[in-house]
């Protein structure tokens, strides 16, 4: 589940051989739905003179350190221009503050750009985000939003390391970490509502949808996946195509897994998983029925 | 008490109506003659529905997944244009382990204030149309939602709205958004904070119509829109020879979850039904003793008045002077008829949890044959 691309370079940092008081640095960065759309939320409200918007990003580190997990971002006012960089600290302090008190969990773990140009003001703020996080290291992640010509969206995190022998804060090396979307399952469903929405004529789709209509829709799918399937195999058969033999190891495991075994035993269960069913959905009804009985008593006056 | 203390807070840190920030109002121009139809400034439009960004969509579900306590609440923001209200933020409001103090219900209130102010800096909308609230198997009805919404209803454009996210549902696979405002008639009700018998019969109020729902509708913007596209899309492994799970990697895989047959959530909602069940006839139990107590206390004063009537009657007969009426609602005290909201509610939760397991057995019985017929 990598994103954007896989120009990512692994380089293994040297801070094994330094002192073991330093934190190890970040191996491998994830990131939350939440905070991706915030940072493109962010870029859509921008002012037009701004060539890009930059943020906090809050999220944990694991116990060891390598990994650290973007949970949310919040935008940060900056300006920068040809001569100077400015970035709104006061206004950072405030909003880490008010999130902490709903997230207490979260910490700041480094700061997200729009665009993927790293520069020295790019340097710069690295180097005011590295002093938030001491001791350990800011991230930096870069969203590309797809919405200039020629760039393709997609998200690059790196880790910063400074160069030279006298390290000065506007230099520095951004190495690019590997990083992941990450989701619980329970919010995967939000994440489908929202696909479909994008693939929808006027990019909006009703609510509620039911369970019977969800069920609808994904049985539909499978049976177009089925279709696909189908429509390959015959023509594979009719000589039309030639056809791959992995391909056809793919399907044969997958649908052998679906086959079920002789028929008898099942039916018994079936039958008795179908009467619980039924005498739940009697039950359900029932109990509406009587709820709405009692409501409709109370308002009965003798 | 905590209802109570959180409901202060909400309406300490709303805005008087008056100052209400129309979506006009910053922009000192005039309003062009194709915009003013749709621009409401005394938000004479009604409501027709609500829309709710991809932004709000992933915030809710994230807040509501990692709340660690039971009422998860959170504000919305955005604003209403042509009878469309567009939700285009939220934040969650902290939640108070010991809200029972003013202390705390203050600082939530300078917490709301500031968060708006520090939104309001980054350009996004800051005008509070609403809060959210998560709930499972559908039991949204609540002392807690009535209460926050009654405020809201009196102090936002438009009268706010709520938004009830269901986990329970979302588990399944299903994300499920709801907008609701309370009835007119309920909210007449509660502003005298009169549930007796005859107030309910006069508003015609039973569960089902104590809320109304507004169409929802969720929309992401074309720039999320095809961040998404590009995330959906899928890229072949760098591997020459990978095995079925690992030669296309997709940040967002397909999912199937709709079609788990497994019936997790059943069981819980069957122990839910029971426990409104029961806390619906222990609440049915008090009120029958209350209502007992009213009619044993009015015949009481009923039989009182009665003698006294006859012993007037008596002592006219013989000429002597009537003893005066006494006030007879100084001698009995005769309660106050109970508030039925609480049973109100409970019969809608009952309702609910109802609807909900219907709706599980429902599909259950479909995957079952969908599984068989295999």
């Amino acid at each position: 589940m990598t994103l954007g691309g896989s120009s990512a370079v692994h380089i293994q940092s040297s801070t094994t051989s330094s002192a073991p008081s330093v934190p190890r640095t970040p191996s491998s960065i994830t990131i939350h739905p939440v905070a991706l759309f915030s940072i493109l939320d962010h870029y859509l409200r921008r002012n037009d003179e701004q060539p890009r918007v930059i943020g906090t990003l809050l999220g944990t580190r694991s116990s060891d350190n390598t990994q650290i997990h973007v949970r949310s971002s919040f935008a940060v006012l900056h300006s920068e221009n040809e001569e100077q960089v400015a970035v709104d600290m006061e206004y950072h302090r405030t909003m880490y503050e008010l999130h902490s008190r709903v997230n207490p969990k979260e910490t700041i773990v480094g700061w997200y750009s729009t665009g993927s140009n790293l520069n020295t003001y790019s340097a710069l703020i690295q180097n005011f985000y590295s002093q938030e996080t001491a001791p350990h290291h800011a991230i930096h992640v870069a969203l590309n939003t797809g919405a200039e010509e020629g760039e393709e969206a997609g998200v690059q995190a790196y880790v910063s390391s400074p160069v030279g022998v006298f390290p000065k804060p506007e230099n520095c090396i951004f190495v690019p970490v590997p990083v992941r979307l990450q989701f619980q399952d329970a919010e995967r469903s939000g994440l489908d509502l929202l696909t479909q929405t994008a693939q929808s004529p006027n990019s909006t789709t009703a609510q509620p949808i039911t369970s019977i209509a969800n069920l609808d829709a994904t049985l539909n799918t499978v049976s177009q996946m089925l279709d696909r399937v189908l429509g390959y195999v015959r023509q594979v058969l009719a000589g039309e195509i030639e056809g791959d033999k992995a391909l056809g190891r793919y399907l044969m495991d997958t649908l052998g897994v679906a086959a079920i075994g002789e028929k008898g035993g099942e039916d018994k269960a079936f039958n008795a998983s179908l009467q619980d069913t039924l005498m739940i959905s009697y039950l359900a009804n029932l109990v509406r029925a009587q709820a709405e009985v009692s409501a409709r008593l109370a308002l009965v006056t003798s | 008490m905590a209802a109570t203390s959180m409901a202060a807070a909400l309406a300490a840190s709303l805005p008087a109506p008056t100052a209400a920030p129309a979506p006009a109002a910053p922009t000192y121009e005039a309003i062009p003659p194709s915009m003013a139809k749709v621009i409401d400034i005394e938000a004479e439009i009604p409501l027709q529905v609500v829309q709710l960004d991809g932004l709000v969509v992933t915030k809710i579900l994230k807040h509501s997944k990692e709340a660690s306590s039971a009422t998860v609440h959170g504000l919305l923001l955005g604003l209403d244009l042509d009878g469309t209200l567009e939700v285009s933020n939220s934040f969650a409001l902290p939640h108070h382990v010991s809200d029972e103090d003013e202390k705390s219900a203050k600082s939530s209130a300078r917490y709301q204030a500031s968060m708006l102010r520090s939104l309001r800096e980054v350009q996004a909308d800051d005008s509070v149309v609403g809060f959210y609230q998560a709930t499972s198997l559908g039991a949204f009805f609540n002392q807690n939602l009535v209460e926050i919404q009654a405020i809201h209803q009196d102090k936002l454009r438009h009268g706010g709205v709520v938004i009830v996210h269901d986990l329970s549902l979302t588990a399944r696979g299903n994300a499920s958004f709801r907008a609701f405002r309370l009835t007119p008639s309920f909210l007449d009700a509660y502003k005298k904070s009169n549930f007796s018998t005859s107030s309910l019969v006069n508003h015609r109020l039973t569960f089902s119509s104590i809320l109304e729902e507004i169409p929802l509708q969720v929309r992401t913007n074309p720039l999320l829109g095809s961040f998404l596209g590009s995330l959906a899309k899928s890229t072949p492994s760098l591997l020459p020879d990978a095995n079925p799970e690992t030669a296309r990697t997709h940040p967002i895989p397909p999912s199937f979850s709709a079609l788990d047959l497994g019936t997790t959530g059943l069981t819980k909602n069957l122990e839910q039904v029971i426990e409104a069940v029961d806390n619906y006839r222990t609440e049915e139990g008090n009120l029958a003793y209350l209502s007992r107590q009213i009619a044993r206390e009015r015949s009481r004063a009923d039989m009182y008045v009665a003698k006294r009537k006859e012993e007037n009657a008596a002592r006219v007969a013989q000429d002597l002077a009537p003893l005066p009426e006494e006030d007879v609602a100084r001698l009995f005290k005769i309660p106050a008829e109970p508030s039925r909201l609480e049973s109100m509610l409970l019969l809608g939760q009952i309702d609910a949890y109802g609807k909900s397991l219907e709706s599980t057995a429902s599909s259950g019985l479909i995957k079952m044959y969908g599984v068989r017929s295999i």
